[in-house]
């Protein structure tokens, strides 16, 4: 029995990973043709018109855009296979080295606002649990409702207004400041953290409210489950209850939820990047676009699809480990 | 604590205050449609020479404006939430259909004019400038069109135009100095508008203040929430056709097209969108149509999941086996035997949509990638007023508190509706 059950998550988990994969691939074919059929030369930007057709001809050649299309796409997808995804036309670097410098930033600062949004929202709803005040249960769900309706360009820039324009608290932009270099290293971790404070704010308030929904959600249902007023009756000590049985119980659905939330941090750092201009992975996609730049923008998109889609994958994974009978909701 | 004030009674208040404030202007709307009716009588093929979007959105603006009260007091007790208590979330929903509906009865100022930047210039709220307003040309023996071209101007104000001069102060004398930044200037007195022989100098308030080229806010403002709302229903619509009819085909079909459409939506749903969105809308340029097309595109997919799953369960149902024995084609399936069914999950998810796509056109709008100046948009607002942050916080304070308002209503409304229509959901 035992046996049977393994086989049957190991052929659901590769089968799940296969589809990640078939899912990947589309959003790449997708993202090539999209970009082929729209409107407008690439060479447009390196040679002027003026300097005439020769010039511009030569460019096309040195990027081999006058190749049929389904020539491109075949080369494409061998040259993706061993992670050549070309060099850019703008940084005149290869790629992926491009994209790996500013998405360092993007990872480490979408990490830290997701830890701290699962954090922050599961002090407050722990917090919160025990009290019966109807209002003030109103209250924090109104006000949740209200935080998560807030954009995030519009508390970024209140937030500049407030703290940097009008109290001069923290700085408007960029990650370091003019002196960074001279400064001791204490000083500059301070640096990186006084630059970080309000982006972190921003792109986490919208998460605190959202998570904070769903914990106090959660919590309700478990809190009134039969086996925990057993527990409760059998004269448990309550820490025990709430941090063995409650829990546990209340996080699970969770997960799913934290797959999707990734992929809304991950839009939302592009947001903040922009108003913030840091520098991050979500700017460097809309310089690129903007600028034509087509090796670069696919390999943007391709790997903010790629964390998302092995985001995902590890979250049905983390699921099925902590709750088997999931096995028939992860295929679909 | 419950208070007697009901929905009906917040919107006839409303009603009356816009009424009150500027009757006058209603009463020019209706005039011109009246004149516009005549000219018609009169000279069938110039008539339509003259209309532009302009009078007739004025004019059937007034005329819903005035009837709007009658037809709602004939109706109140069929439509129920007019009778409900007043909240919040209605008081601003009412608000928001009536700056939708009746936004050239709020404000006749066009969002795009502008004019004599030195002195309007990023007014603060409340600040208020001369104005003088110079006479047109008057010739005789005017037609009738030319007579109703330059009436409708004087009421519906156009983008462009001449005959106004802001200043900072003014001065009359034998001449008519006037000052714009310190600039001295000065004119005939011959060439003002004139009432009782005395020239007529008014000062112009600008409520909520002007932004960098000098456009009244307030009337950006507005107009601003119309093309939010617009997009809006235009997105969500697109996207609940999409949803509903692969939703439908795949549930009901299943198979290949299924295996497809699922792998599509999870490459969707797995996605940061606004990556798509924006790389989109900077390859096939970006105007009004192509966001809410865009932007329909990119929000059908959990409409597609629930349809679909609603689909897969109906199908096995006997009511829906012999609706599909009896011959029903698809079309008829669909309308008759699916849509009633799936419309309540749909409804809630259609509301939560529209508040997304009005944060995603904001968003872009932001980004410098949603139609650009082209027309008024809050995001676009906003992002200038990050430009200006150290000398004009009504640029961001007034588009800001509107959309965080409006997105906040919409997703309380969608909750509410969620909880009315299915009462396990809390």
């Amino acid at each position: 029995m035992n046996n049977f059950l393994n086989s049957q998550i190991i052929k659901t988990i590769s089968l799940r990973f296969l589809s990640s994969l078939l899912t990947l691939f589309l959003l790449i074919s997708f993202l090539f043709f999209l970009i082929r059929i729209s409107p407008g030369n690439p060479t447009d930007k390196f040679v002027s018109a003026k300097l005439g057709t020769e010039l511009s001809e030569s460019v096309a050649k040195k990027f081999s855009i006058n190749e049929p299309i389904t020539d491109q796409y075949f080369s494409f997808l061998s040259n993706l296979t061993t992670g050549e995804f070309g060099i850019s036309y703008n940084y005149h670097l290869p790629v992926l080295s491009v994209i790996w410098e500013y998405f360092s930033f993007t990872l480490i600062f979408a990490g830290i606002s997701f830890i701290l949004q699962i954090g922050f929202s599961l002090w407050l709803a722990l917090r919160f649990m025990h009290s019966q005040n109807k209002w003030l249960k109103k209250i924090t769900s109104n006000a949740s409702l209200f935080i998560y309706s807030i954009p995030a360009f519009v508390l970024g820039v209140s937030l500049i207004y407030i703290f940097s324009v009008h109290l001069d608290l923290f700085p408007i932009t960029g990650l370091k400041s003019l002196d960074y270099d001279e400064l001791s290293f204490f000083s500059k971790m301070f640096d990186q953290l006084k630059h970080l404070i309000l982006p972190l704010i921003t792109l986490s308030a919208a998460g605190v409210a959202l998570f904070f929904k769903y914990i106090t959600e959660s919590l309700d249902e478990v809190k009134t489950k039969t086996f925990i007023v057993n527990l409760r009756a059998s004269g448990v000590n309550e820490k025990i209850i709430l941090r063995k049985h409650v829990l546990p119980n209340a996080i699970k659905p969770l997960i799913s939820v934290a797959g999707i939330e990734l992929g809304i941090i991950l839009g939302g750092t592009l947001i903040t990047e922009v108003i913030f201009s840091l520098p991050g992975m979500g700017r460097l996609a809309i310089d690129s676009i903007l600028a034509r730049d087509y090796p670069l923008v696919i390999g943007c998109v391709f790997t903010a699809g790629a964390v998302m889609v092995l985001a995902n994958f590890f979250a049905d994974l983390i699921k099925l480990k902590i709750d088997k009978r999931l096995i028939k909701g992860i295929l679909n | 604590m419950k208070s007697r004030i009901k929905v009906i009674h917040w919107i006839v208040f409303l009603w009356m205050l816009i009424l009150i404030l500027q009757f006058d202007l209603i009463c020019g709307y209706l005039s011109l449609t009246f004149d516009f009716i005549l000219l018609i009588v009169d000279n069938f093929s110039s008539a339509f020479t003259v209309l532009n979007f302009g009078i007739i959105d004025a004019s059937l603006s007034s005329i819903i404006f005035l009837l709007l009260i009658p037809i709602l007091l004939i109706f109140r007790k069929k439509i129920s939430s007019l009778n409900e208590q007043l909240t919040f979330t209605y008081a601003f929903l009412a608000i928001l259909i009536f700056l939708f509906l009746f936004a050239p009865v709020i404000t006749n100022e066009d969002p795009e004019f502008s004019k004599n930047l030195s002195v309007t210039k990023l007014l603060p709220p409340l600040h208020s400038v001369n104005q003088l307003t110079l006479k047109s040309k008057t010739e005789q023996n005017l037609t009738t069109v030319e007579k109703f071209k330059i009436k409708s101007d004087r009421i519906i104000k156009p983008s462009f135009n001449n005959r106004i001069i802001f200043a900072d102060s003014v001065f009359v004398k034998e001449k008519v100095f006037y000052w714009q930044k310190n600039v001295q200037h000065e004119i005939d007195k011959k060439l003002l508008v004139t009432e009782g022989g005395i020239s007529v100098i008014n000062s112009k308030v600008f409520i909520i203040g002007t932004d960098e080229f000098g456009r009244d806010l307030f009337a950006r403002l507005i107009y601003g929430t119309r093309i939010s709302i617009t997009i809006g229903l235009g997105a969500v619509a697109l996207s609940f056709f999409i949803g509903m009819i692969l939703g439908f085909l795949a549930g009901y079909r299943g198979g290949i097209l299924d295996i497809l459409l699922n792998r599509f939506t999870e490459m969707f749903l797995a996605f940061p969108v606004i990556y798509l969105i924006v790389l989109i809308l900077a390859l096939f340029g970006s105007s009004i149509f192509s966001v809410i097309i865009v932007l329909g595109i990119s929000g059908w997919m959990s409409l597609f999941k629930i349809v679909k799953t609603e689909v897969i369960s109906i199908k096995q149902k006997d009511y829906f086996k012999t609706a599909n024995l009896v011959g029903l084609s698809k079309y008829q399936l669909l309308k008759k035997e699916i849509l009633p069914i799936v419309i309540t999950p749909v409804m809630i998810n259609l509301i939560f949509l529209f508040s997304n796509v009005i944060l995603a056109e904001a968003a872009l709008s932001y980004l410098g990638l949603g139609g650009g100046n082209s027309y008024p948009s809050w995001g676009s607002m906003i992002s200038s007023g990050q430009e200006y942050i150290s000398k004009a916080w009504w640029l961001i304070a007034f588009p800001g508190l509107a959309l965080i308002l409006t997105l906040f209503t919409f997703n309380a409304s969608g909750k509410k509706f969620g909880r009315k229509l299915n009462p396990i959901i809390k």
